[in-house]
């Protein structure tokens, strides 16, 4: 704990000392790709035969794509859906989104994550956790600015997860439910690329409202209880054989 | 600053607590600002801190943990700086100034900006992803190399990367067919390619001899594509039983990143038929699925559906058809699937052959209900004979041509050769006296040819939402068939000889060609976000071209010969002519989707034939009808997994052609049947609607919905029986019948992950209409069915499925009430599965079904058993021993009984009973036991 406190405090301290170039502001919209085949091979208790013809049948076109996007201040940073509904690419049908909005309060250390999973909308309310993140020695353009590579891994889920954050837009804010690196998170790769989340734009400007909470109805709880909640339902969905991230996000 | 100073003073050792400084500069000296400056662990480079260099390039690190640590700094066009630093013995530890390494030109905007690949500098290798590197399709490796930065290729064909020949190329790490460094970049596509990595490897020599010679050699390894990494599997079951029973089973994958191919074959005599969607899935590969290939536009209710065609008599290769469980049948099929499979053109080609050759020993009892509480018994001995093959080639094109157009053609085509004999018995009995019989000695043949063909065209406009689609279609269906139909009835309550005695000896020929021709329009416009105007139009021609000639068989000079029936033969030509246009909003928000609308539609039907082949006269139908038809249709998204559905349909059918032509066709002498040209086009209105409900925590679901048909002008066949129990029936039309039918499912479990519980009950009422011997007859069906199944999985090496059905079905027959059933159809059902050690597995299924009815005194018990023992043997788990016991009991009789308009029938078929089975499978991705029945939606 007290290593991450540390941690904190220099964000802080690079937050305010460091406002330099309006590059600290602004929305990112990314695109979420989630493939499904990938998340099919990973359950442990079906058969390879059973994961090359989910593999075949749907492998050219595993594609399952969602609009996020990413407000960002010095100060704190909100990730939702990049529109109020989901959407064909036509436009034509439309469909309701899980309800998700994930902010982050740099300066107060808190954060408000509004989940719907597990039939039910939950809103996590507690202070910043950050996950163990390795530098590594990899650079590479996303969006136009220069990343480099970090990665975690998320021990509940067991992912493999690597992030591409650029020191160039100095503030800790990431797309899903991250926190830590010395700059954005441009593109968020999960599990070897069973879900990737790259951004497409970045729009530096002063934001009104756009890192206003919506209010929304829920239950409260903490980071310990949806652990609990997530750990409890990927044991029993694995043990029953079901899939479970049709309930959850993956 | 005093405090710091303070701490240095008090501890003569390493200060506990330390600030660590520097300066980032580029290679001219200069400060670099606003660099990013990371604390890591040495380890494995965790974070611990982070900061960020001034204006002037400083940066420190306060009160900061004095361990070894690596410091990295990076800033855009500059090679991450990495260095370690220990533990300092002063309070502040001064790094002075690091300075940071350009990036060379070509890497930073070749590699990085224009290709977007990931550069990773590991101590001497420098990596990038080749995929990045845009080749034409069908480039090999050499091409992509001339492509990167720092690669050179000369003419030979040799490579040098930084300046220095590579000697060694691997792939995956290994060596690629020998020393040669150029095999593999001349011969390997670049497509399969992912990841090049140049680095210096230790010489051979090194290797072997452990010694480090100093020497290092330039080698280049290529990463295949995970998809690339071409596959091919398959699996083989062989058994061989009691009573000649025998299997064969198997089928092989063959693929790579765009292409699949498939085998599948499959030859037995116990009554397997179909293909399973399993064996489907993995036969059809990518293209088992398509959405969009229904070509005739209509209404959009908001659910999406696959389309398959019909299974048997359809031309495209359909999963399902499994188990007959009734007669003997042989099976045998075979197909060949190829499928080509890109983002922007899927193509796929298949051929398919099934054939089936079946034995039916039957024994029937029907007893058919009369006016004035009379009714006549049929007992019925039957053999049939046949045999029915058919080869099905499907082909699929897409090309999205480009972001805005797209085009699909499909042509599927089915070829059958078929042929059956057919004998029967048939006595006749009233209140228990015999009154008359039949006897029929018949075989004949059959070829069909039917193809189905559409081609699709859907634009979008630049408008968001505007699109617009254009489809025309080609189906054609053609059949020759001949039968030879030898038939005498004799009747005891005959008057004179003529009447007491027919004899049947026809052979008859039938050509049909059937022609459809047509086409369909959609448009659609979006009014706003989230109301759509949609907007269709269907056209088609049908034209039926059939000659029916009709011989009779006599015997002369002892040779068969034969004389044409005129008054039997015919030949027709009808013409359908159909065309509707609708149109209706759409409402799609938030999940939320709503949608109403309304067609109107029109018929023309036109028929000429001759009755007559002698008159040659000629007889013409004509009819137009037109009719509006609404429909409303409602999805929404509840939230939290919840869903509600409903839809309002009008279906409007236009009459048979045949029904309406004034023709008798007594063919057989049993069974008259005459046409009628007043038909009226069936109108039936359906009204259907239900709620979902799963919640994925508690693992609590909850399905309920309805399903309500009304029938106006609903096509009925009128039966008229005579003394001589000959019918003759006659098509009319008649308004009031209807059915219903509630469902509810709900299934928990009581406890999470060991034991579920699952209750469905539903009910099914119905009300038929038909006129026997002129007076009206009211069937009224109710049925009531109620389930419940017990899932038990409380080990890893023990599960038990139980189950239990009760059904009550009632049928009223106005026309005579004596006759009212009441049937009880219950089942009870078992699926154990054991894990033994040493690989193990037992298997049993029992099913124990008790049919009741008591106005015919029968009451059934059939317990029938299935057991099977098994074993995956080998290291690599890779084949399986079986022993199976089918029907362990003896007692699958094949008994079917059923209530109908006026008539309760009971059929028992001599079919397959307990045989015992060998069997071994061999898989190459490893046999997996499954202790666990699976969830369907995985």
């Amino acid at each position: 704990m007290k290593k991450y406190n540390i941690l904190y405090a220099s964000i802080l301290l690079f937050v305010f000392s460091f406002t330099f170039a309006q590059k600290d502001e602004g929305i990112i919209n990314f695109e979420r790709v989630v493939h499904y085949p990938k998340i099919i091979a990973r359950l442990p208790y079906l058969s390879q035969e059973e994961k090359d013809r989910v593999k075949l049948t749907w492998g050219s076109d595993d594609e399952w794509k969602e609009k996020m996007k990413l407000v960002f201040s010095p100060t704190k940073s909100l990730y939702t859906y990049l529109n109020d509904q989901g959407e064909s690419e036509d436009g034509t049908w439309a469909w309701r989104n899980d309800e998700l909005v994930i902010t982050r309060d740099f300066e107060k250390e808190k954060k408000t994550e509004i989940i719907e999973m597990l039939g039910k909308t939950y809103i996590v309310d507690d202070s910043l956790h950050t996950p163990k993140w390795k530098v590594m020695n990899q650079i590479k353009d996303v969006a136009g600015y220069i990343c480099m590579k970090a990665v975690t891994e998320d021990t509940l889920k067991k992912q493999k997860i690597t992030a591409w954050f650029a020191g160039d837009i100095p503030v800790s804010a990431v797309p899903e439910r991250y926190f830590g690196l010395p700059g954005v998170i441009l593109e968020l790769d999960i599990n070897e690329g069973d879900v990737v989340i790259t951004a497409t734009k970045v729009e530096f400007k002063k934001l009104d409202k756009e890192l206003i909470l919506p209010k929304t109805k829920g239950k409260k709880i903490k980071d310990a209880d949806y652990d609990a909640l997530l750990r409890n339902h990927l044991k029993d969905s694995i043990k029953s054989q079901r899939n479970p991230y049709w309930a959850i996000r993956y | 600053m005093p405090i710091l100073l303070a701490c240095g003073a008090t501890f003569a050792q390493n200060p506990t607590r330390i600030n660590i400084k520097g300066t980032a500069i580029d290679s001219s000296n200069a400060a670099m600002p606003f660099a990013t400056v990371m604390l890591l662990t040495p380890k494995d480079s965790t974070l611990v801190n982070f900061g960020r260099t001034d204006e002037k390039g400083a940066f420190e690190f306060k009160n900061v943990k004095n361990l070894s640590y690596l410091l990295k700094i990076s800033s855009v066009g500059y090679l991450p700086f990495q260095e370690e630093i220990k533990p300092s013995d002063k309070a502040i530890n001064e790094l002075g100034n690091l300075k940071l390494k350009p990036i060379a030109k070509e890497l930073m905007e070749v590699v990085i900006r224009t290709a977007r690949a990931p550069l990773s500098i590991k101590g001497d290798t420098i990596e990038y992803n080749a995929a990045s590197f845009k080749v034409p399709p069908g480039s090999t490796v050499e091409d992509l190399l001339r492509k990167l930065p720092g690669v050179q290729i000369d003419q030979e064909g040799n490579i040098k990367a930084q300046g220095q020949d590579v000697k060694k190329v691997t792939v995956d790490g290994k060596q690629f067919f020998g020393s040669d460094p150029k095999l593999a970049t001349k011969n390997l596509p670049a497509e399969a390619i992912t990841k090049i990595q140049v680095f210096n490897h230790k010489t051979e020599q090194s290797k072997i001899t452990g010694i480090d010679d100093g020497k290092k050699e330039k080698t280049m390894n290529l990463e295949l594509k995970e998809s690339f990494k071409k596959g091919g599997f398959g699996k083989a079951t062989v058994g061989a039983g009691t009573d000649q029973r025998a299997e064969f089973k198997g089928n092989y994958n063959k693929f790579d990143a765009k292409q699949q191919f498939a085998f599948i074959g499959n030859m037995n005599n116990t009554n397997q038929g179909g293909i399973s969607w399993d064996d489907y899935q993995d036969f059809k590969g990518s293209s088992a699925f398509n959405w969009g290939d229904d070509a005739d536009f209509g209404f959009s209710s908001g659910r999406r559906f696959v389309y398959f065609g019909d299974e048997d008599e359809g031309v495209s290769i359909s999963p399902g058809g499994g188990n007959r469980n009734r007669g003997f049948s042989s099976n045998g099929s075979a197909g060949l699937n190829y499928n080509y499979d890109t983002k922007k053109t899927k193509f796929t080609s298949s051929y398919y052959y099934n054939q089936v050759r079946s034995l039916m020993d039957s024994y029937a009892f029907r007893r058919t209900f009369l006016q004035n509480n009379e009714s006549f018994d049929t007992k019925d001995t039957s053999n049939r004979t046949s045999f029915n093959g058919n080869h099905r080639v499907n082909l699929r094109f897409q090309k999205e041509i480009d972001s805005l157009n797209t085009l699909i053609v499909i042509s599927n085509s089915r070829f059958t050769d078929a042929n059956d004999t057919y004998g029967s018995n048939q006595y006749f009995y009233r209140n228990n006296l015999f009154r008359s019989g039949t006897e029929i000695d018949n075989n004949g043949g059959k070829n069909s040819f039917g193809t189905v063909n559409s081609v699709i065209f859907r634009h979008k406009f630049k408008k968001k939402g505007r699109s617009f689609a254009i489809s025309a279609g080609y189906n054609m269906n053609q059949g020759d068939a001949n039968a030879r139909q030898v038939s005498l009835n004799y009747f005891l309550n005959a008057t004179s000889v003529n009447d007491a005695i027919r004899n049947i000896r026809q052979l008859n020929t039938t050509n049909s060609t059937i022609n459809l021709y047509k086409g369909s329009l959609l448009f659609v416009e979006p009014l706003n976000k989230k109301f759509f105007l949609e907007t269709f139009y269907n056209t088609s021609l049908q034209s039926s071209k059939v000659n029916r000639d009709v011989d009779s068989i006599y015997i002369k000079n002892e040779k068969e010969a034969y004389s044409i029936v005129n008054e039997l033969s015919r030949n027709y030509l009808n013409e359908i002519t159909y065309n509707r246009v609708g149109t209706s909003l759409r409402y799609s928000s938030k999940g939320l989707n709503l949608s109403g609308g309304l067609a109107w539609q029109h018929y023309n039907l036109k028929g000429e034939f001759i009755n007559n082949k002698l008159t040659q006269q000629k007889g013409v139908v004509s009819r137009n009808f037109s009719a509006f038809a609404p429909n409303v249709s409602l999805n929404y998204d509840l939230k939290n997994n919840r869903y509600l559905y409903a839809e309002y349909n009008v279906g409007v059918q236009e009459p048979n052609i045949r029904d309406l032509q004034p023709i008798v066709d007594n063919s057989n002498p049993r069974y008259i049947s005459e046409g009628n040209p007043d038909l009226l086009p069936q109108v039936t209105k359906t009204l259907s609607g239900g709620f979902n409900k799963f919640d994925p925590a508690t693992f609590i679901n909850l399905y309920i919905n309805f399903n309500f048909n009304s029938f106006t002008n609903q096509v009925v066949y009128n039966q008229t029986v005579d003394d001589n129990f000959i019918t003759r029936t006659k098509p009319v039309n008649i308004s009031g019948g209807w059915s219903a039918g509630p469902y509810l499912g709900f299934g928990f479990p009581l406890k999470k992950t060991k034991a579920t519980m699952n209750v469905n009950s539903s009910a099914f009422y119905s009300k038929n209409l038909s006129y026997i011997n002129g007076i009206l007859n009211n069937t009224n069906n109710d049925n009531y069915n109620v389930g419940v199944r017990l899932d038990l999985t409380p080990l890893d090496w023990f599960t038990f499925y139980a189950n239990a059905n009760f059904g009550i079905s009632n049928t009223k027959y106005s026309i005579n009430s004596e006759q009212n059933q009441q049937v009880f159809n219950n089942n009870f059902g078992g699926d154990m599965n054991i894990k033994f050690p040493k690989g193990i597995y037992f298997n049993t299924k029992f099913n124990y079904r008790v049919y009741k009815n008591e106005r015919f005194g029968f009451d059934q018990k059939i317990p029938l058993m299935n057991m099977s023992v098994y074993r995956v043997v080998g290291k690599a788990q890779k084949a399986e021993i079986r022993f199976t016991a089918y029907d362990v009991f003896k007692r699958n009789l094949g008994i079917t009984q059923s209530a109908n308009q006026n008539f309760v029938s009971q059929e028992r078929v001599q079919t397959l009973s307990r045989y015992f089975m060998l069997s071994f499978t061999y898989n190459m991705r490893g046999v997996k036991a499954q202790i666990r029945k699976r969830n369907s939606w995985d």
